[in-house]
């Protein structure tokens, strides 16, 4: 509040813009700070099946690092978040400068390439589980064509299953990265391309050197939107693989959950639920304060 | 922009026709699945798939008395319905305060409210499910209606923000001038002005509430279960029937695909978090 502003009385006029954001700041603080050091503190006990206070130091996060399979969820993690952002974002943007045309029914398009975003995950698993399936699926269609020993059982094998995952959220999220950036090309001026061909650049240069940076804040809100569906994917992992084979496509989500609840390790998975914590304060909110900072909030 | 209807060359023929490629291609699994909860078991698994076959119901017959789909349904609609109508009548106050009477620190706070929805929802899982233990919370809507208006008060705050800040002040200062009150202000100004940004967020919320899993396996299950949870019931390995699987995940999607046909408007600008507009 600014000095001049403070000297005047307080009425309940200028009181109620604080008012009335008072209570989403006090949960969001409640939820963001109150659960995250409590969660903090439960990393520390000997917690099992229910809580309890027993300080242990390191030991559970000792524990987490020694045990393999949080190695693999970890990993998991990253080349699951790498590819899926990135194939998204290519395949978004490449459709969508493809289709940055003047279309029929160019809202009814758009409305189905978003539609698979307003589906569960849980369904989105569901469906590519059938596809996927060997004796089933892809596999067995391309077989039956003729093709005897085409083989495509990625699901089943523990090298590969993680790369299903990362289909199935790709084809969840590609049309909403086209719509956003068809979104953003219909705003760029057609005079600026016509302007660097009349310069001597091709279309290619001209894209690349023009109307990319013009769409920097486009690629913002979807790789803000995009990571945030990547740390959520515990649903399609579940209903995709459930961590299988083995636990071969497990997410870190996916590792927390087992441990706390299916494996009475409740100080075991409040570690891994902090170590997430930490890695996305170190990644994802440092991006979001560069690219925001400084009044032009908004979009 | 150009809304006037261009001729038909071959390149328009063209990418017209590549649009609606990709979008069958996109929309393929959801037909399929659709095709399939139509069919018997045995119709289900064949290869290749057949394409014309006589259509039954029984799936959804099995569906519903193995598993009670209207309770789970009606456990759906009560939570996201509740949890969106009190996260917009949380967030909408907060967002006007913040869009109309910006102070210095108006901008780090939508910051830090957005970095929240980063957080890992693990992270909060323990503590809350430990509290809701304690207060018999646990497996009632109740629960449910509480962390889903939690979930998603960052991005209504967020969405409501961006079409409030759009709003231009000198409307309300001059309703001001006129001596309306602040209830007046709002119902008169604001709302009419606001009602698509809202309509919008409310959706968003709507469909993601809908959607949700995670928290509704966590801390649903036999009574406030919702048609996540259903699902979930339905992919267990043993139970990998696909034409019932096809016809329980048809029903679960078929009120969020509905609504959003006839609201398309809405279900672009919420699930592209207002960055289509």
């Amino acid at each position: 509040m600014s000095v001049s502003k403070a000297k005047k009385p307080m009425t309940l006029e200028s009181l109620l813009p604080k008012i009335v954001l008072a209570p989403t700041t006090a949960v969001m603080l409640v939820c963001m700070y109150g659960f995250m050091i409590w969660t903090g503190a439960l990393s520390f006990t000997k917690s099992r099946m229910l809580p309890q206070w027993d300080f242990v130091g390191f030991d559970q996060y000792a524990k987490l690092f020694a045990n393999p399979r949080w190695d693999v969820a970890l990993n998991n993690l990253v080349v699951f978040g790498v590819l899926f952002i990135a194939v998204s974002l290519l395949l978004g943007l490449f459709l969508a400068i493809l289709l940055d045309q003047k279309i029929r029914l160019e809202g009814t398009l758009r409305t189905i390439y978003l539609y698979p975003m307003a589906v569960s995950f849980v369904v989105t698993g569901t469906a590519w589980k059938w596809i996927l399936n060997p004796g089933l699926g892809l596999e067995k269609l391309v077989r039956d064509l003729g093709f005897e020993n085409f083989e495509f059982r990625w699901l089943v094998e523990q090298d590969m299953a993680i790369y299903t995952i990362v289909i199935a959220a790709v084809w969840q999220s590609s049309g909403f990265v086209m719509a956003m950036f068809l979104a953003g090309l219909r705003g760029v001026d057609d005079s600026l391309i016509k302007a660097a061909e009349i310069d001597g650049a091709s279309k290619m240069k001209a894209y690349w050197y023009v109307i990319l940076p013009i769409l920097r804040p486009v690629f913002f809100s979807a790789i803000v939107i995009l990571s945030h569906i990547a740390i959520k994917s515990f649903d399609l992992v579940q209903a995709l693989t459930g961590g299988g084979p083995g636990y071969a496509s497990d997410l870190p989500a996916n590792f927390m959950y087992t441990y706390a609840f299916n494996r009475a390790q409740m100080g075991v998975g409040a570690s891994s639920a902090m170590i997430m914590l930490m890695g996305v304060l170190a990644i994802i909110v440092p991006y979001l304060y560069s690219e925001l900072r400084g009044g032009k909030n908004g979009r | 922009m150009s809304t006037k209807k261009s001729k038909w060359t071959p390149a328009l023929i063209a990418r017209t026709a590549a649009a609606w490629g990709i979008a069958l291609l996109l929309f393929f699994p959801l037909i399929f699945m659709g095709f399939t909860a139509f069919k018997t078991e045995l119709q289900a698994i064949a290869v290749p798939s057949l394409w014309a076959f006589e259509p039954t119901l029984e799936n959804f017959h099995v569906v519903n008395e193995r598993s009670d789909y209207v309770q789970f349904a009606w456990n759906s609609v009560v939570t996201s319905v509740v949890s969106t109508v009190l996260g917009l009548l949380i967030a909408a106050p907060a967002a006007y305060s913040m869009a109309f009477s910006p102070t210095k620190g108006t901008n780090g706070l939508l910051l830090w409210m957005l970095s929240t929805k980063f957080m890992p929802a693990v992270g909060a899982l323990l503590p809350i499910y430990v509290i809701f233990q304690q207060l018999g919370l646990l497996d009632t809507k109740t629960a449910l209606v509480i962390i889903f208006t939690m979930m998603n008060l960052p991005i209504m705050v967020w969405m409501l923000y961006t079409y409030f800040k759009d709003i231009p002040h000198e409307i309300l200062e001059a309703a001001r001038m006129d001596g309306a009150s602040v209830w007046q202000e709002f119902r008169h100004v604001l709302l009419p002005l606001g009602i698509g940004g809202l309509a919008s967020t409310g959706l968003l919320c709507l469909v993601l509430a809908w959607n949700e899993a995670f928290w509704a396996l966590n801390l649903g299950a036999a009574d406030a279960g919702t048609l996540a949870t259903m699902m979930v019931s339905y992919s267990s390995p043993e139970g990998l029937f696909w034409a019932k699987l096809s016809a329980a995940s048809l029903m679960a999607i078929a009120p969020i695909v509905v609504i959003g046909w006839f609201s398309q408007k809405q279900l672009v600008q919420g699930l592209t978090f207002g960055a289509v507009k």
